[in-house]
């Protein structure tokens, strides 16, 4: 199947394609949309319609069994194991975000008729791997998470994959923060050598006076986008941090949306982004105030280092508000590693290449240091530094 | 001079952009001793300092700098720092997010390995701190803080010589190392400084001022003027220079 012969496609024909039966007013809003091209603002900076003329064979998620295990295991859309104890089953989606910005969130819900349910009770802890073993596929699948009133559940997401090739991964989170709770997701994205694109398309609710603390860590090459919309009602707050490290000619990065509906929610959103060779990072934000939001707070900035002459990055951010209620700043700077402090380090014997692996881990720590378990936060700097040795001979 | 030296400055010229700074400059630093370079600001004092650690600044557009009897011109700063040359700078620079204790081991191992020893461990590491970090008056903390940030002034110069005592550098270049120090820092600094010598090692102390050489002293002052060497007397120069400046010097 080539996405791009949906573009063609009439209505009806949809329908009967993607059997959406009960879920046609997800279909008329996709298509109302039409599919994402070099002109859709989301997509802009990224390679979409390579993505969507490839061929893929659907790859259908059977819901089976799910085993017990330390986490939660995702194989190709299909859990394989989960905690004892958890709560996490099958069933139709109830309900998506019909105001979403991204056309793929709409095609990635109506590629996934039955959806993954999450529900975190109490202070959890949980840990969710997904996992890619097929070439030429296209992996479809959607999470819809609830956490618990009142708590405080940190979910660790992670990913690996066979070694597969032209793969499609189209997943995402409907997420629901819910009263007074804190819910942390660090995602650690590495894709060392990876031949498989994704793009994963999220909805994030944060409920009244709720927390929602958002990581991710997206590190090596290939080719991945990350489209979030989020919704902050009264007093909620995001964190949201966003760690790009690439580098050969990979193009990755962050589109979202912050939408502040209630008054006195805040929002802090940090992107740091380190490019090399011929990659491109993505930072495209857009905070927007409603009218609702008087007394909000709303906070963005983006910083990036520049590690190769032929490595770009497109950084966005924006502000749209309202109201005259409310504080927000937000702004964007490129540079490179700074030459004095180079030159420091190197002066004291350490060579040049490790010099510019401590730079570059330095601007990157006060992201990674954010992460409190210190066995998730070595991953992240192990897989750091294995990205700087894939194109940085060791001294 | 002895023609004993472990660094010989040959007619060295030098520039910074378009700027000929350093004009046919000779210098021999003899093994165990002390050097001062003094000098009216703008002689090309930092110039000089900056050329024998390989600043990216600087131009060699002639002459040689030879030490232990090899020519150090085309080395890379790190080589001449895994050879035993050593620059107290004179304004370190703040690295956030590199914390100081992984800086410092990073820098005593990569000198190990170049030396052919073990690397040492954190624990090692952090024995041997211990004692270098209460002689200097240096709080514990100031190892576990991002390299020099919101340092103070003489915090900055007292951790460049926690550097220079754990590298043990065989020539030690102390750019200013004064300037910006309180008298009990200056003390602690000298302090410092007076337990690397061991009759080996070399020192070239480049300063404005006399105070340090008070608690360093010198064996040769050297008057650098308009980028060369044009005076060089004992320790009993400082006394003239003090009393008459660098004007009435006049070129040997």
């Amino acid at each position: 199947m080539k996405l791009s012969t949906l573009k063609n496609t009439q209505t009806q024909e949809l329908s009967t394609l993607l059997q959406v039966k009960g879920r046609e007013q997800l279909l008329e809003r996709f298509c109302s949309i039409g599919l994402p091209d070099k002109q859709s603002e989301a997509y802009r900076y990224f390679d979409v319609e390579k993505l969507l003329e490839s061929d893929y064979t659907v790859t259908p998620a059977f819901p089976g069994a799910i085993g017990i295990g330390e986490k939660v295991i995702i194989i190709d859309g299909v859990v394989s194991t989960a905690p004892k104890g958890l709560r996490i089953y099958y069933k139709e989606c109830e309900s998506a975000d019909m105001e979403h910005f991204d056309p793929m969130y709409f095609l990635s819900h109506l590629l996934s008729p039955v959806i993954i349910k999450i529900e975190v009770d109490g202070d959890a802890e949980l840990e969710i791997e997904h996992r890619f073993t097929k070439s030429n596929s296209l992996v479809p699948y959607r999470i819809v998470l609830h956490n618990q009133a009142n708590r405080h559940a940190t979910i660790y997401e992670s990913f690996t994959a066979d070694d597969i090739e032209n793969t499609l991964v189209l997943y995402g989170y409907d997420m629901h923060v819910a009263q007074d709770s804190t819910l942390r997701v660090v995602k650690m994205h590495s894709m060392i050598d990876s031949r498989y694109a994704m793009i994963a398309s999220h909805k994030v609710n944060v409920a009244k006076q709720a927390n929602a603390l958002i990581k991710s860590f997206d590190l090596g090459g290939g080719q991945a986008l990350q489209l979030m919309k989020i919704e902050l009602d009264t007093y909620a707050h995001v964190d949201a941090s966003h760690l790009l490290y690439l580098n050969k000619d990979s193009k990755r990065g962050t589109v979202s949306q912050m939408i502040h509906k209630g008054e006195h929610s805040t929002s802090k959103q940090e992107a740091k982004n380190i490019l090399d060779g011929k990659a491109r990072g993505i930072f495209d934000a857009l905070i927007k105030v409603e009218h609702s939001a008087r007394y909000s707070k709303a906070e963005q900035n983006s910083k990036a280092i520049l590690l190769h002459k032929e490595a770009y990055m497109a950084a966005k951010p924006q502000l749209e508000i309202y109201i005259d209620e409310l504080e927000a700043s937000h702004g964007a700077t490129t540079g490179q590693l700074s030459e004095k402090q180079l030159f420091y380090l190197q002066s004291r014997g350490i060579s040049y290449t490790e010099a510019r692996k401590i730079l570059v881990i330095a601007f990157a720590n006060t992201l990674i240091e954010t992460v409190k378990d210190t066995r998730q936060q070595e991953q992240i700097k192990a897989a750091f530094e294995e990205v700087f040795y894939t194109t940085h001979q060791r001294g | 001079m002895s023609t004993n030296s472990i660094m010989t400055i040959e007619n060295l010229q030098a520039k910074i952009g378009d700027k000929e700074i350093l004009k046919g400059l000779n210098l021999q630093l003899e093994p165990g001793k002390v050097h001062a370079i003094m000098g009216p600001n703008g002689a090309g004092k930092s110039t000089l300092s900056k050329t024998l650690v390989g600043h990216y600044d600087v131009t060699v557009t002639g002459g040689d700098i030879f030490y232990k009897g090899k020519s150090i011109k085309e080395m890379e700063a790190e080589e001449r720092a895994l050879e035993g040359i050593f620059l107290s700078f004179q304004h370190p620079v703040e690295i956030p997010g590199v914390n100081n204790a992984y800086f410092l081991r990073s820098a005593l191992n990569a000198k190990r390995k170049h030396e052919g020893k073990e690397e040492l461990n954190a624990a090692e590491f952090l024995r041997l701190m211990r004692g270098h970090l209460e002689m200097l008056g240096m709080k514990s903390d100031m190892i576990s803080r991002s390299l020099n940030e919101g340092f103070s002034g003489g915090e900055k110069k007292r951790n460049e010589i926690l550097q220079m005592l754990i590298l043990e550098p065989e020539v030690i270049i102390l750019d200013e190392i004064d300037s910006g120090l309180d008298i009990d820092a200056l003390r602690a600094v000298s302090e410092g400084i007076n337990k690397m010598k061991d009759g080996k090692r070399s020192f070239l102390v480049i300063t404005h001022y006399s105070r340090i050489l008070d608690y360093i002293k010198p064996d040769y002052i050297h008057v650098l003027k308009d980028g060369r060497i044009i005076k060089t007397a004992g320790p009993e120069l400082v006394a003239q220079l003090e009393e008459h400046g660098y004007d009435t010097i006049e070129e040997e």
